[in-house]
């Protein structure tokens, strides 16, 4: 990095926050702090869901999935619009008719205290943990390729979301989102443009899909019914469903970011905006994984790379023999890919499909070796980290692209982790401060500062803990798949509890409470003895969460029609 | 804390006022058409490029 990349970077990321700052220098009120400025649009409501849900991951795991494993990771979006319909349709409606500050408050008036404080809780628990991922995601990645200390990172990007979330509360959250969905288009836009320019002239684009098509990159869908199979249609589909729906319509951090404005109609259509844009989004990151798949048969990378990790252990003569091999291979890989494309340009099928075959096995060989080279390390050292699939972006990142750009990318990927974190941050503060606080001490009707003040302490609080938990805890390697594993423990008995809430009208608090901590336990035990994909956690903590409900109440004492406590 | 229902949605029918879309089923069925259209198109881009 050089001069003009640390002024892009720290321009970009500390003039955002400035601005976030002094826009909302005059909020005093607790309603403004909350749920943000009133007359908020629909575009940047859209916007701010979509920077709540992308976080740095997204940025860096996702073009390593594409590498990797190619693009059957969309089909985890194909529940999302169909989610986002249900929850405009039938969540939204009701929390803008009741006016409440979070989706817990719901759950107290149509059930009661104990309930809406479990949903809190889960909330809570998954939330406050996901928040240390998302800080610590983008942290340690960076850090590795830089050089950079990982604990200066944390605390740096801790520093900087807390100062405008804890300054301007949920209003400050959305004006920087606009910002930092600019910053992160803008990059990744030259990250793709760059990465096109640089493939070899006489591939292109049509030539550069074929290879990664062939080579097994480009499968967007599988049918397959197989539900040991991480992601098919299927899972994405409802297992994606329930995701979507728990996490749009139960997360705090996005029901915050949508029960914001002035109207109904700009919440559905700031939803809506989502619906369209979420798969064709996460498709082109994916693509350009593939792409740099492509990319990277013709200029050869590193064979792993983590190449922090690899020095770190890569000492003796069988790791340089490893690298020679896998130069070897790469070279007769990219001498098959030219046979392969030279047949295509003929009529002979024979030819072209015995062409493909060698292109095929050369790739394996490749695949191979850096597998290899995996084993390698482990044998070195058991704890070595072997995945680098997250460092493939970055990598490139660093050595293709100009200064400037590089700043450019590297803030994109603080601009997410800072956009998801500062609505995590601030979901944590509503809640604690309106579903917990005021059970112990209720809010001043008049006071607006003092209440302004508690908002602005949870709100920090929640900080300190998630950058604690980014500096002191390990994370699983897959850092994308940490956070949705997480969320579909959680995620679906939270959703069960709003699906009894909403069409289950006759089951009860007592009912539902004990159901959705049956199910909460049930989930926690199949994970850990079970190996299925883990979306199905979604569908299973829902299904088990409403039966449970409906099971309890018809054995349980009867109980007055609902009224709920009315306390919100 | 919570104050009261904010007037304009008490009845929960406000239009979508979107050139073309009448009511906000309208909306959602263009969206659920968008869905369906994304899917047919990744489903023929995997056959092309397999």
């Amino acid at each position: 990095m050089n001069v003009a990349d640390w002024a892009v970077l720290l321009g970009t990321l500390v003039g955002i926050a400035a601005y976030g700052v002094w826009r909302t220098r005059h909020v005093r009120s607790l309603t403004t702090y909350l749920r943000g400025d009133a007359a908020i649009g629909w575009g940047t409501i859209g916007l701010s869901v979509m920077a709540t849900q992308a976080s740095a991951v997204t940025f860096l795991s996702i073009p390593g999935q594409g590498f990797e494993s190619g693009i059957g990771f969309v089909q985890n979006y194909f529940g999302l619009p169909l989610a986002l319909i249900i929850v405009c349709a039938v969540f939204l409606p009701m929390y803008r008719r009741l006016n409440v500050f979070t989706a817990y408050q719901f759950l107290g008036q149509r059930f009661d205290d104990k309930t809406r404080l479990l949903g809190a809780g889960l909330f809570l628990v998954q939330r406050g943990l996901a928040a240390g991922v998302t800080i610590y995601a983008p942290a340690i990645i960076i850090s590795t390729v830089l050089g950079w200390r990982v604990d200066l990172v944390v605390v740096f990007t801790g520093l900087l979301v807390l100062a405008y979330t804890v300054a301007g509360g949920s209003e400050a959250v959305a004006l920087t989102h606009r910002w930092q969905v600019a910053v992160i288009w803008a990059g990744m836009a030259t990250a793709v443009i760059v990465l096109l320019l640089r493939l070899p002239p006489d591939l292109g684009l049509n030539g550069a899909a074929h290879v990664a098509g062939a080579l097994g990159k480009l499968r967007a869908v599988d049918f397959s019914l197989d539900p040991s199979r991480r992601y098919t249609v299927w899972t994405g589909v409802f297992g994606g469903l329930f995701l979507s729906l728990s996490y749009f319509g139960t997360d705090q951090s996005q029901v915050q970011r949508y029960i914001a404005g002035p109207s109904l109609r700009n919440s559905r259509l700031g939803l809506m905006f989502n619906a369209v844009l979420k798969i064709p989004m996460q498709f082109v990151i994916l693509v350009l994984g593939a792409f740099l798949f492509v990319f990277y048969q013709f200029v050869p990378p590193p064979v792993f790379f983590n190449q922090a990790e690899w020095r770190r252990h890569a000492e003796d003569g069988r790791f340089r023999a490893i690298e020679a091999e896998y130069a070897g291979a790469l070279a007769q890989s990219q001498s098959a890919i030219r046979g392969w494309l030279e047949a295509r340009g003929t009529d002979d099928a024979a030819r072209e499909a015995s062409a493909r075959a060698a292109m095929v096995s050369a790739n394996d060989r490749a695949h191979a070796i850096r597998a290899e080279a995996k084993s390698a390390l482990v044998a070195v050292d058991p704890r070595a980290k072997t995945k680098d699939s997250d460092y493939v972006f970055i990598t490139f990142i660093l050595t293709q692209l100009p200064h400037g750009a590089v700043g450019l990318l590297l803030a994109v990927m603080f601009s997410a982790a800072l956009s998801s974190t500062a609505s995590e941050l601030a979901a944590l503060g509503t809640t604690t401060t309106i579903d917990v606080w005021r059970h112990l001490r209720p809010l001043a009707t008049t006071d607006e500062a003092r209440n302004v003040r508690v908002a602005r302490r949870f709100t920090l609080l929640w900080g300190a803990v998630a950058v604690g938990f980014a500096l002191f805890a390990g994370f699983a390697e897959n850092l994308i798949e940490a956070i949705n594993i997480l969320g579909s423990i959680f995620y679906g008995v939270l959703l069960g509890l709003f699906l009894v809430a909403f069409f289950l009208r006759w089951v009860g608090g007592t009912a539902v409470f004990l159901a959705a901590f049956i199910a909460q336990a049930l989930v926690i035990a199949m994970y850990f003895s079970l190996s299925i994909g883990y979306l199905w956690y979604n569908l299973i903590g829902c299904a088990a969460c409403i039966g449970l409900s409906l099971a309890l109440q018809a054995i349980l004492p009867s109980r007055a029609p609902v009224a709920g406590s009315g306390r919100t | 804390m919570t104050p009261a229902p904010r007037p304009d949605e008490r009845g929960g029918a406000e239009p979508p006022d979107v050139p073309g879309f009448r009511t906000w089923w309208g909306v959602y069925l263009f969206v659920f058409g968008w869905f369906v259209l994304v899917i047919v198109l990744l489903t023929v881009f995997t056959v092309v490029f397999s």
